[in-house]
């Protein structure tokens, strides 16, 4: 058996004040914020290449609605793809999410909510539908109103680019640990 | 304050041609009337357009011919947020040299909040970061210019009749003092009375200032009427099974804000020019003097048993308070008994340096702890006793009398009784103002 542990690709800025819990990879090019969380409760989560996770972010592979099952439950793995954003104060505890998605501040993710790709799910909007959101797909407004776009929104190279330059001059960095154990 | 949370907790009662009860942050306070003025007792005017993105102040008359909306903004056709305009990098062969590509800007126009794109309705991106963009022409335009121009020639004849008569009854006044009169009946149908060309390549719509000059000989405009047609086209053969695609239909409200199409699919809403808001300017009925915004002498924020005054002007303000009379027409609300300080209340003037006056000297007031709770600079707390009248209260109210000191130094000079050169200006005197006030406090605790 082996100890749940954190895995930070080399390339990843990961702050040293992110509480990341749980069976947690982060894939290369990715930054953390500090003052977000990665927490693996209920599964390990495994977190692609080039996605920005800002402050106050949640995001949590945990049991639905809290209740701890007393007879073993598999563990789901909960799967980011790459260039998603999250942005601050958002919430996210689906259990698939694509590429290129957009979680605006302080939405709401359910837990049976897949987004495919280039989807933006708007501030503040609250998804906990049971449902597969198609590519493309932009939810707004108070009314969660959805509308389809022609074109996914760019990858935020530019900002991470920025970001991996200037966060560790004002912040400590948690170690890489490389996924497999090599002896080098 | 009092108007972000809870406004009405605490309300004013002004005594103009109806009694109307309201916040203190809802109302106007005339300076030469010396009273409180709520948005009833005012006359409101229309002052100018502006646009609220870009600010741009125009006149009514510019305004009316632009259709009361701005020349440089644009709102969504999705959400109607404004939109906004952004730039790429293009690649584009140099003019000179067709084989080499140099990056150029282009620039379309882009909702921040539900990711509208202009791309999305097929319009290319221009070359010029604004005045580029078109809005869709009407295609009823001529139809409607024509009906436009019949129902103008109309009025003025209709006018010239008018005026005929009257001639004919009072044969000594002026004709041209008609004309004036019946300037208004005119506009009935007029765009206004200026001749307006139709620029080509102009950006606004076509269905700009039509007119007729007075006297003009017009030639006689027919129109025709719209054609009835007998064969109407059939609905599509699928219209009951064809399965809609929801993100492609239009909303009725997305529809109904572009009259001139009502697009029913969603790749045919075009952006349309930002609306104009109007800049009031409000007038006291009485005294026909223009009012100036909000200007609030004590505004109060309580809780249980504890309230606060604050005084915004800068001089020393004196306060008293006082219950209502047993059979006072104002006091109908109240279902509460309330004790008052009787003692006057002074407040300070508002310093606005004061704090970062480090060695400000402290204020010397002789205090009453059973009256004032605190003081803070120009804010002094203060207590009441309210003696609820009914043993269960869903809303506990009380009023009372407010009376205080009021300085106009706005006033205007009063010339003075001597004459000669640069009288000094008379020292602006106190007045004292005196209120209604009603606080609702709540329900009672079980």
């Amino acid at each position: 058996c082996h100890f749940p542990s954190v895995k930070i690709a080399a390339g990843a800025v990961v702050c040293v004040e992110s509480e990341i819990r749980g069976d947690v990879t982060i894939g290369p090019r990715t930054v953390v914020h500090p003052k977000a969380r990665i927490i693996a409760e209920a599964g390990p989560i495994v977190i692609g290449e080039g996605n920005l996770i800002e402050e106050q972010a949640l995001i949590i592979n945990g049991y639905p609605e809290n209740i701890t099952p007393e007879s073993e439950v598999e563990p789901k793995t909960m799967t980011i793809g790459m260039n998603n954003v999250f942005e601050v104060g958002c919430v996210s505890q689906a259990l698939k999410i694509g590429d290129n998605n957009v979680i605006e501040s302080k939405a709401d993710v359910g837990r049976n909510v897949i987004l495919t790709s280039g989807c933006i799910i708007g501030a503040f909007c609250q998804v906990n539908t049971c449902e597969v959101i198609p590519e493309n797909t932009v939810i707004y407004g108070s009314g969660c109103m959805r509308r389809v776009q022609t074109e996914r929104p760019q990858p935020q190279t530019l900002q991470l680019d920025f970001l991996m330059k200037i966060l560790p001059n004002y912040h400590h960095l948690k170690k890489t640990v490389k996924a497999s154990h090599n002896a080098s | 304050m009092a108007s972000l949370l809870q406004p009405d907790r605490v309300v004013y009662l002004v005594r103009g041609e109806k009694k109307i009860r309201a916040p203190l942050s809802q109302l106007y306070f005339c300076r030469y009337c010396s009273e409180l003025r709520s948005l009833e007792c005012v006359s409101h005017e229309v002052d100018s357009h502006y646009c609220p993105s870009c600010l741009e102040n125009m006149p009514s008359a510019e305004a009316k011919l632009k259709k009361n909306r701005c020349a440089n903004c644009f709102d969504c056709p999705c959400c109607m947020h404004t939109l906004s305009t952004r730039a790429t990098n293009i690649p584009a062969p140099l003019p000179d040299d067709p084989t080499k590509t140099a990056m150029k800007k282009a620039y379309y126009l882009a909702c921040g909040f539900c990711r509208w794109t202009s791309r999305d309705v097929g319009m290319a991106d221009k070359s010029v970061a604004s005045g580029g963009w078109q809005e869709p022409e009407n295609p009823h335009t001529q139809r409607i210019n024509k009906l436009i121009e019949y129902y103008q020639q109309l009025a003025h004849r209709e006018k010239q009749d008018r005026d005929r008569k009257k001639m004919a009854r009072r044969r000594q006044c002026m004709p041209l003092a008609f004309s004036q009169h019946t300037i208004h009946v005119v506009e009935k149908y007029g765009l206004g009375t200026r001749l307006q060309r139709q620029r080509p390549g102009a950006p606004i719509s076509s269905l700009s200032g039509l007119s007729l000059k007075e006297g003009e000989e017009q030639k006689d405009i027919t129109i025709e009427p719209a054609p009835a047609l007998d064969e109407v086209e059939p609905l599509p053969e699928d219209c009951y099974s064809r399965p809609i695609s929801l993100p492609e239909v239009t909303t009725l409200r997305q529809r109904l804000l572009q009259p001139d199409f009502q697009p029913a699919g969603a790749s045919q809403l075009h952006p349309r020019h930002k609306h104009l808001l109007m800049k009031r300017s409000l007038r006291c009925r009485k005294c026909e003097h223009n009012l100036i915004f909000a200007h609030p002498i004590p505004s109060k924020r309580e809780s249980q048993v504890l309230l606060t005054l604050t005084n915004p002007v800068e001089n020393i303000t004196h306060v008293t308070l006082a219950p209502c009379e047993d059979d006072d027409p104002d006091d109908i609300n109240s279902t509460a008994k309330v004790v008052v300080p009787g003692k006057q209340l002074v407040l300070a003037g508002k310093d606005a340096a004061a704090e970062y006056d480090e060695l400000a000297e402290p204020q010397d007031f002789q205090d009453d702890p059973d009256v004032v709770a605190f003081r803070k600079s120009n804010k002094i707390g203060f207590f009441i006793k309210v003696i609820p009248q009914k043993e269960e209260d869903a809303d506990v109210t009380v009023s009372f009398k407010i009376r205080h000191d009021f300085r106009n130094l706005a006033a205007p000079v009063r010339p003075s009784e001597e004459g000669g050169a640069a009288a000094a200006p008379a020292p602006a005197e106190s007045i004292w103002l005196t209120h209604h006030v009603e606080l609702r406090l709540g329900p009672l605790a079980p």
